[in-house]
């Protein structure tokens, strides 16, 4: 049995509960059967720690549901054994925001070049080191920080 | 051009050249981000560019002259934007549409917006705005028609 600390409603009157993250493939796998499809998965740096926020979306009931996950250490569980549609965005949490999902077997950047160092969307992500991207013949794609070796 | 008195029309090489080119512009679909949503709008019915010779906009760079930049370029983008450029035949014009294009717009401050897409290919007209009305760009369309029929000084 999974332990909800907390149950609220948002502005919109959406209901918004919050897990442990150990509870997280539990809680999950029983709203996938009550019929919750998962609409979307954001991210939030809160400075100390990051919040991984679910969206899920029922479709007999026309009712959205946010799950709240908060993680100290930036390592979450991954969804993708439930839903599918977790895979892609997972990576783009991944990607831009570096929370790493444990058990994703392609955790790959999605938007970024593989070559990109930091998480952009992260706060302590310096904008002052621009990095430039090219592409060779072969269509594989360099980062730099020296402004001549790409745009 | 002359006009002599037998009714014959004289003229050089480069003038009738450059007459013919001016008045068939034919795009390249560079749609990049939202601007290309009044790129289409300026193409369809309404405000038919065909009217000024820049017929349909054609999906091969090898059949294109013109190419507007239409939009966001980002810095994955922009190693593209450059490869479809050089796809593209001699004689080739580019227009930029939108400050995004122009500077890098709101995304100035941002990490994945290249600033200004003149750091990538080399930029014949301006078209600022956010988006540029389709008016807007008709009008760039056709100063680009009078630079290469030489009529302005820039």
């Amino acid at each position: 049995m999974y332990n909800i600390i907390a149950d609220e409603k948002d502005k919109g009157g959406m209901r918004v509960i919050t897990l442990d993250k150990k509870d997280l493939i539990e809680a999950m796998t029983e709203f996938k059967s009550q019929g919750y499809y998962l609409s979307s998965i954001t991210g939030v740096d809160m400075k100390d720690h990051l919040e991984v926020i679910y969206h899920l979306h029922n479709f007999d009931k026309n009712e959205y549901l946010g799950v709240k996950v908060l993680t100290y250490d930036s390592k979450v569980p991954s969804l993708v054994g439930l839903w599918k549609a977790a895979d892609w965005d997972e990576r783009e949490q991944y990607d831009l925001m570096g929370i790493i999902f444990e058990g994703h077997e392609n955790l790959r950047r999605i938007l970024l070049p593989d070559e990109w160092v930091g998480h952009p969307l992260r706060k302590d992500y310096d904008l002052k080191k621009v990095q430039y991207v090219s592409m060779d013949s072969e269509g594989n794609e360099h980062v730099s920080f020296d402004e001549r070796e790409g745009w | 051009m002359k006009t002599g008195d037998l009714g014959v029309k004289t003229t050089t090489l480069e003038k009738a050249l450059e007459w013919g080119r001016s008045n068939s512009l034919w795009p390249l679909t560079m749609g990049l981000a939202c601007c290309a949503i009044e790129m289409m709008a300026t193409q369809a019915a309404d405000l038919d560019i065909s009217r000024f010779g820049s017929e349909i906009f054609r999906n091969s760079p090898r059949q294109s002259d013109l190419m507007i930049v239409a939009g966001t370029t980002t810095k994955r983008m922009a190693p593209r934007v450059r490869r479809i450029y050089e796809e593209m035949p001699y004689p080739k014009y580019v227009i930029a549409m939108g400050v995004c294009v122009i500077q890098g717009g709101p995304y100035v401050d941002g990490y994945s917006v290249v600033l200004g897409v003149d750091k990538v290919i080399p930029v014949d007209v301006y078209v600022p705005g956010c988006p540029p009305s389709p008016q807007a760009l008709t009008y760039g369309i056709i100063t680009l028609q009078k630079k290469i029929r030489g009529e302005t000084d820039r």
